[in-house]
Parts: structure tokens; C-alpha cells; sequence
């Protein structure tokens, strides 16, 4: 009895372990995006909340400079755009397990994410600007004030600007919050001497709190970045395919044309967010 | 504290009334806790006014719960009433699912057979022993991955007369994020799978092994033996139980909002990075969960009560 009790788990052991192989040794079939998004007659397009990248109107409906660009996108591909709003700190796995096509998400590149996944040709220049607390940090005189170990600089988890903060600032500390709402709020409590982010939302904020917060370094970008789509790796037809369609509607003003109305001042789109 | 002295017996009464209760007095130490606890209340309430420094606006958060629609001159439902929808779907559907999972693998922790029970206890002790983050991650980007394609989710026909009908609507929700709402509830159910599995093993076991031996020696085939004397019974006792775990899979759903399921946290994480209005997102969605789940209390407790009166 004791034997037979043996075999059976041995055999169930075994056909667990073959299962196992079987599905990690699954061929990799690799076809182009291209033809699956034509074949299904949708784009979808991987994105996290970010404004004035992509934020909720009042209705509760998708606006912004990305939403602008994937849907003019989707339809110069003759398809259906379809945005799956992703949590930022997972859009990247979201992106390798197939869950959508292509990130449009204001993703700056940088050589460790281009590791994973390939980029296109930027179709953004953003930098990161820093707003800092009046009280804390007024009496700065140069950016490399804010480089002392007494600093705390805030930022939202896994973001560019975060790994900036490290580079630029080595010596303060680091606090990483899951969005740079939060993060703002810190530098409004005087928790934190100043956050970095994207511009121009450091600026669009700092607006709101006048005397409490100004954005560092005279206003003035602290880096630029370069924004462009991600994709798969070994997909080079459809990275070929975006990089192009940037390079004609850069040449043909629609991208800065585009870019000046979300970036440049609030006053186009004020209305379709706030009363 | 009213102790019956032998002469208090003598002088008593036997036809006059029944003594009145003693009323319930508040006591001075009921009226200190009261009082630590207001001034408690109170300090918050500075903290949050005078120290935090922070402009409270609600209405841009207010609509986003339910927004004047100029067109049809009416309040609509806004993305956070979508994302305490989405909730509900999947709370109800991953209840049902674990359910199943529950049933079946409780039984099988049960059982004679070495296999089923080195099946059902690998399961359990894997979920238990694993961060509900850590599992929902695995789950979603491994295995959910592989498994939807192949189920074809995916490419599911939208203009399907079943899939574009309201049925579809309010039981799946939006036909377009189909995948992503089963990914979730899925995930979900295996996740409390492994609790309700161990809450049925617990009510089966508390059935009595005469229960048992007495079904088999009427001569009731192995199969008539559960489902006509031992669940029955074993289900009445871990009715209570499961609702709580209905109510624990309700805030739990909470944390799929990191894989990106669109439901009520993943809605405002949306809302409060559109709006900056942190603070107020969170303490709505707060108590949008808390109507919720007590409403859920409240309602099982009712049904309890009225289970057991019919019973006895």
C-alpha cells in the first residue's frame, strides 16, 4: 500500500515537472505587430495618466498630447484606436506581455530601458523641471545647494526624473512616491525642499500655490529628455513603421504644432478639466 | 449589584411587579474615554487645518463620482461610480469562481486519494505562503499572458448580438476590456480560492464521522453520500464565514488596481494624478469602500440571523 502510495505521487510529481516544460519551451513565433493591429483593426496603445501627456476631462474621457498623437496614428493606419491605461511602474511587463501594442506614454529613453524594449524616434523633447518649497529652499543660490545630505527631494517611483534626482543630487536624499501628485504635496507640506518632474507640470502646479512654491533653476529646464514610442524587441517593421510616420508628421509641423497647444500654456484645454 | 439578602427574601412580595432594571448609567471613566477620544478628533482636525497646508476643493473630485450632463440635462455616472461598478462585477465574480475552486479543493484536502490531497494542499500552501502582490504579478504577467490568447479573450467578436447586449454590459462590464477585467477576477478567485478552500476542508471535517459511516451503511453511493448528508450540513456552518470572505475579497480587489484592472483604486489613482486633488480622492474612495462593505455586513448579518430563527 505504502509503495503504491509512492508510485502516485512520483507520477504526479513527474507529469507536474513535464508539464512545466512543455509550456516554457513553447516556440516564439515572432510576427510583426503590423499585421496583428491590421488584422484586428485596433491599435491598442499602452498609456499612464500624465498631465498634460494624458489626463481625464471632466467627463471622464481620455485628452491630452498623447491621446492626440496615438489617435492621429491609429487613424493614418486606417484602424480603431483603443488606450489601456497602465500603472507606470508596470507598463513596461505590461508591454512585453502583450497586453498592447505599442507604449505612447511620454517614455524618455534611456539605455537601460532600451534594453528591454526598442524606441522610435523621439516625437517629444521634455526635461525635467524642479519645483522646490519657498520656505526651505528660497535662500538657494545655485542648483548644487539642493546636493547636501539635510535636502529631500521627491519623485514618483520608477521615473526618469528619479534616477536624474540620484545623478544630479547624489547626496540628498530620495523620497519615491507612486505619483508625482503626491510628491508635489510633499514640497506644498515642506516635507520634502523640492520634486522633479516632467515639465511642464513642476510649472502648471507651482502656479497654484504662489508664494509657497517656484520652480528652481529660473524657471528653466533641468535636462532635456527625449520621448518616444516603445515597442517589443525583434519587431523591426512596425519600429520602422512609427519611426517614419514621426519623421513626416515632425516635417510637416503637426507634432509641434500639437506639442505647443498642450505645453506651452493651459489656456486651450483649461476648461475641458477644471470648472 | 443588588445581592438578595435572606430578609430582603422575607419582605418580598410575590405578587407585586418585577423590580425595574437598573438604568445604565454612563460612569465618569465612560466620560473621560469619550472626552480623549473627541479631543483626539480634535487635534487631527487642527493637524489637517492649520499644520498640513493644503487648499481643499472637492468638487473636481465630486465629478468625477456623478457630472451634470449639459446635453441630457442630468446627473450621469462618472469614472469613479464605473470603478465601484467594476468592483462589484468582480468581486461577484470572483467569489463565484473561488467558490468553485473552494468547493473541489476542499474536498480534496479531505479525500483518500495521496494525489488529489498533494493537489489541493500544493495549492493552498503556494497561496498562503506567497505576498498577494507577488502572486498577482506572477499571475498577470505569466501566466494570464499565455492563457488568454490561447482561450482566444482576446479577439472576441464585439459585434457578437450576446456580446453587445446590456446582459453583457452589466455583467462583464465594457466588451473592450474584457480581458482585462477576467485577468483580474480570475486572479482574484485563485487567490481567495486557497482561504475558501480551507474554510470548506474546516466544514467538512466539523460534520461528525458517524454522519459518514451511517450514509454509507444506508448503502448511498460515495457521490449521494456528499451531496444529500455531508455538505448540506457542512455549508450551514461555513455560510457565515464566507460572507466575511466576500466582504475580505472586496478590499482585496483593491490591489489588481496594480496590474492595471480598472476598477474603483485604479480609477482614482486616475483621478488624483488628473485632478493633484490627492487627499480628497483618497478619502471619498475611502468611504465609498466603507458604504460598501458595511452595507454587505449589515445585510449578511440580517440574513444570518434570519437563517438561524427559521431553523430552530
Amino acid at each position: 500500500m505504502k509503495f503504491r502510495k509512492n508510485v502516485k505521487s512520483m507520477v504526479c510529481a513527474a507529469v507536474l515537472v513535464a508539464v512545466g516544460f512543455l509550456t516554457t519551451t513553447a516556440p516564439v513565433l515572432a510576427q510583426s505587430a503590423l499585421i496583428d493591429i491590421e488584422k484586428r483593426g485596433v491599435l491598442r496603445v499602452g498609456m499612464s495618466t500624465f498631465v498634460p501627456w494624458a489626463m481625464r476631462s471632466k467627463e471622464g474621457d481620455l485628452i491630452g498630447f498623447e491621446i492626440d498623437v496615438a489617435t492621429k496614428l491609429a487613424q493614418d493606419m486606417g484602424v480603431e484606436v483603443e488606450f489601456v491605461p497602465t500603472a507606470w511602474s508596470g507598463i513596461i511587463p505590461a508591454l512585453i506581455a502583450k497586453k498592447f501594442d505599442v507604449i505612447v506614454g511620454g517614455m524618455s529613453i534611456t539605455p537601460q530601458r532600451n534594453l528591454t524594449v526598442n524606441f522610435t524616434r523621439p516625437y517629444a523633447h521634455s526635461g525635467q523641471q524642479m519645483a522646490a518649497n519657498t520656505k526651505l529652499s528660497g535662500s538657494f543660490t545655485s542648483m548644487d545647494d539642493y546636493n547636501d545630505s539635510s535636502v529631500t527631494i521627491a519623485c514618483r517611483r520608477g521615473a526618469t526624473p528619479c534616477n536624474f534626482a540620484q545623478e544630479r543630487f547624489p547626496k540628498a536624499s530620495l523620497r519615491q512616491f507612486d505619483d508625482d501628485a503626491q510628491a508635489f504635496q510633499e514640497v506644498v507640506n515642506g516635507n520634502a525642499h523640492a520634486m522633479i518632474s516632467s515639465a511642464p507640470k513642476p510649472r502648471f502646479w507651482s502656479e497654484a500655490y504662489p508664494d509657497k512654491v517656484f520652480v528652481a533653476n529660473d524657471g528653466k529646464n533641468l535636462s532635456q529628455g527625449d520621448e518616444a514610442f516603445a515597442l517589443r524587441k525583434g519587431d523591426i517593421d512596425t519600429l520602422n513603421f512609427f519611426s517614419n510616420w514621426i519623421l513626416v508628421n515632425e516635417s510637416n509641423g503637426w507634432l509641434a504644432k500639437t506639442h505647443a497647444y498642450w505645453f506651452e500654456d493651459q489656456s486651450g484645454w483649461k476648461d475641458m478639466v477644471a470648472e | 449589584m443588588c445581592l438578595l439578602t435572606p430578609k430582603s427574601m422575607d419582605a418580598m412580595n410575590r405578587n407585586a411587579p418585577p423590580p425595574e432594571p437598573r438604568k445604565k448609567r454612563l460612569s465618569p471613566l465612560d466620560f473621560i474615554i469619550y472626552g480623549v477620544v473627541i479631543g483626539f478628533i480634535y487635534y487631527a482636525g487642527y493637524r489637517v487645518n492649520d499644520v498640513l497646508v493644503y487648499n481643499w476643493n472637492w468638487s473636481r473630485v465630486f465629478n468625477f463620482l456623478v457630472r451634470y450632463d449639459a446635453d441630457a440635462n442630468n446627473y450621469v455616472a462618472n469614472l469613479l461610480l464605473f470603478g465601484l461598478a467594476t468592483t462589484l462585477r468582480l468581486a461577484v465574480w470572483a467569489t463565484i469562481l473561488a467558490a468553485i475552486i473552494g468547493v473541489v479543493m476542499g474536498y480534496w484536502r479531505t479525500c483518500d486519494n495521496l494525489t488529489l490531497r498533494i493537489i489541493s494542499r500544493s495549492y493552498v500552501e503556494l497561496i498562503r505562503n506567497l505576498p498577494p502582490l507577488v502572486f498577482i504579478f506572477i499571475f498577470y504577467f505569466f501566466i494570464s499572458s499565455q492563457l488568454f490568447p490561447v482561450l482566444g479573450i482576446e479577439d472576441i467578436n464585439r459585434e457578437n448580438q450576446f456580446v453587445d447586449s446590456v446582459m453583457f454590459q452589466v455583467m462583464f462590464g465594457d466588451p473592450r476590456l474584457l480581458s482585462n477585467f477576467l485577468a483580474g477576477a480570475l486572479c482574484l478567485a485563485m487567490f481567495e480560492g486557497a482561504y475558501i478552500t480551507e474554510i470548506v476542508r474546516a466544514g467538512i471535517q466539523s460534520v461528525g464521522k458517524g454522519q459518514w459511516e451511517a450514509s454509507r451503511a444506508i448503502g448511498l453511493s460515495p457521490f449521494n453520500v456528499l451531496r444529500d448528508i455531508i455538505m448540506p450540513q457542512a455549508f450551514r456552518k461555513i455560510l457565515p464565514p464566507l460572507a466575511g470572505q466576500f466582504i475580505t475579497l472586496i478590499k482585496d480587489s483593491a490591489i489588481v488596481s496594480l496590474i492595471s484592472i480598472q476598477e474603483l483604486t485604479f480609477m482614482a489613482t486616475e483621478v488624483a494624478a488628473t485632478t493633484t486633488r490627492v487627499f480628497e480622492t483618497w478619502i471619498l474612495v475611502g468611504a465609498m469602500y466603507f458604504i460598501l462593505c458595511y452595507i454587505f455586513a449589515l445585510t449578511f448579518g440580517w440574513l444570518e440571523r434570519r437563517a438561524t430563527k427559521n431553523h430552530r
